[in-house]
């Protein structure tokens, strides 16, 4: 029986692809800094900036009433009013934090803006000796995990849509951004802009995140549809067998998941390819941004009325 | 006023919606939206695909075929949601025990839409505001000790609306004399919407 009063909530709230866009991104540029804390390339610390600054504006774009954010930070600064106990309050920290040191990391590898403008020394040698200190790149690697973490929290808060209830979703969002992180790796040994060594190393990490990542995606559909409310049960049934079943199926799992694990494997067996190295990377890529799509478009309300 | 973290409001205002005397004659839900959003009567609120209105109807049968009917709208919960979730602080609990919203602060995230697991806030097209009940009207009636336009409409005494800290309001009385129930009472958002279910 079809519930009188089942809605989705991209139906009244919107959160759809934009929002998946902006979870991929804050994905692949959160463990993205993980990730340089290992390789510290300068295009790692591009990818990541352009990735926080472009997920940055989508979500901005995301506000319908974007035109009042300098009024808001105006009246919240004036009045005290800081919600510490609002994931997407901690969430526009984390992010504002990472944001400003993924713009020192990044500008800190511009030697081509220190070589025109010498009289910038001493700019380039600060950020040359915070980019070499652990300190400031463990730092940079944790604010970036906690910003993936954030963004998983950010659903689990939203207790309006009781699929989103699930302690499995940071777990996921973890799992998958990582994965996307060594995806954009492998991209980059491809154009060889990384050695060979994190690529290799990438691959092997990749194919056992990929198995943990299809554990885990399992047990969020199971755990929903078999121990969740109605609400949450609704929403996995339309992830496992409803519209929304080609986006979990062929793009979170075929597309995201055993493509690249296939390769990964078959590479290991008989030698890289770079072609093959591509297509697993943009496969692995594009399983995560299904993820956070399919996730996000499934979330009914729980029904007042069965 | 807002009340500060920790304070307690003087007042508990609450809605009580009758079940049994509730004819569905779609009053409340139409003086709800001319008084408080005239220019949403001839809009579409797309999302629940009906008449837009801070009073959401919901129809549906028994197993046995019977028609059912549900009203809902801001359950005004003491432990709302929305409040904790709201990143900015728009969302707060006024010296009435109501939740409102203060436009000034209001970015448009949408977080408070999806943290009440009531479903009853609409965005509205026009300004991006996270729209429910209490509309700015009904608070002006409220604050001119009149009851909101849904009680004032209702032509077969199905809505009430009072403090529940005074033992004399009439929707304590109702409360202490009548069955009543909560929606989703295992939320832990502490509801104060109340149904009614004997007339």
């Amino acid at each position: 029986m079809t519930p009188a009063d089942l809605h989705f909530q991209a139906d009244i709230s919107h959160w759809t692809w934009t929002i998946a866009w902006f979870l991929w991104f804050v994905g692949i540029a959160g463990m993205g800094s993980v990730a340089y804390f290992f390789v510290r390339k300068a295009p790692v610390a591009y990818t990541i900036l352009g990735a926080l600054i472009i997920g940055l504006a989508l979500v901005f774009s995301h506000l319908a009433r974007w035109w009042n954010m300098p009024v808001v930070m105006w009246t919240m600064v004036v009045n005290g009013h800081f919600n510490f106990g609002s994931w997407m309050f901690i969430g526009i920290v984390v992010l504002s934090i990472h944001l400003v040191l993924g713009v020192l990391l990044a500008v800190s590898h511009m030697n081509f803006i220190f070589d025109r403008l010498k009289f910038l020394g001493f700019l380039r040698d600060i950020l040359v000796a915070l980019r070499e200190s652990n300190l400031f790149v463990g730092l940079f690697a944790f604010v970036g995990f906690f910003g993936v973490i954030y963004s998983g929290f950010l659903l689990t808060q939203a207790v309006g849509i009781p699929l989103w209830g699930s302690p499995l979703i940071p777990v996921l969002w973890v799992l998958s951004g990582s994965v996307a992180a060594i995806a954009v790796l492998e991209l980059m040994y491809v154009m060889g802009w990384v050695e060979e060594r994190v690529s290799i190393f990438g691959m092997k990490l990749g194919l056992g995140l990929d198995a943990m990542k299809l554990l885990a995606v399992l047990a969020f559909l199971h755990v929903s549809v078999g121990l969740g409310s109605a609400g949450a049960r609704l929403g996995a049934a339309e992830m496992i067998s409803g519209s929304l079943a080609w986006m979990t199926w062929g793009g979170v799992v075929f597309i995201g998941i055993l493509i690249p694990m296939v390769i990964a494997a078959w590479m290991l067996f008989a030698g890289k390819s770079k072609p093959l190295i591509v297509v697993s990377a943009v496969s692995a890529l594009a399983g995560v941004l299904f993820l956070r799509a399919a996730v996000l478009l499934a979330g009914v309300w729980e029904p007042l009325v069965l | 006023m807002r009340l500060r973290r920790g304070q307690q409001p003087t007042r508990r205002l609450a809605h009580i919606w009758n079940e049994a005397n509730c004819t569905a004659c779609g009053a409340c839900i139409i003086s709800c939206t001319a008084t408080n959003n005239p220019e949403m009567m001839y809009r579409e609120e797309k999302g629940w695909k009906t008449v837009t209105s801070n009073i959401r109807r919901i129809d549906s049968a028994t197993p046995q075929g019977r028609p059912t009917m549900l009203l809902v709208q801001c359950q005004h919960c003491d432990n709302a949601p929305c409040v904790s979730t709201c990143p900015f602080g728009a969302v707060y609990y006024d010296d009435n025990g109501q939740v409102q919203l203060d436009p000034r602060m209001c970015a448009g995230c949408k977080y408070c839409v999806t943290s009440c697991p009531y479903n009853v806030r609409w965005m509205h097209p026009d300004n991006g505001l996270p729209k429910k009940c209490m509309g700015d009207a009904c608070l002006e009636l409220v604050a001119a000790n009149q009851k909101p336009a849904c009680v004032q409409a209702c032509p077969a005494n199905a809505r009430d609306f009072g403090d529940l800290n005074d033992p004399s309001s009439s929707v304590s009385q109702t409360l202490r004399t009548k069955r009543s129930r909560r929606l989703l009472p295992n939320s832990g958002a502490e509801p104060k919407y109340f149904i009614v279910e004997e007339s």
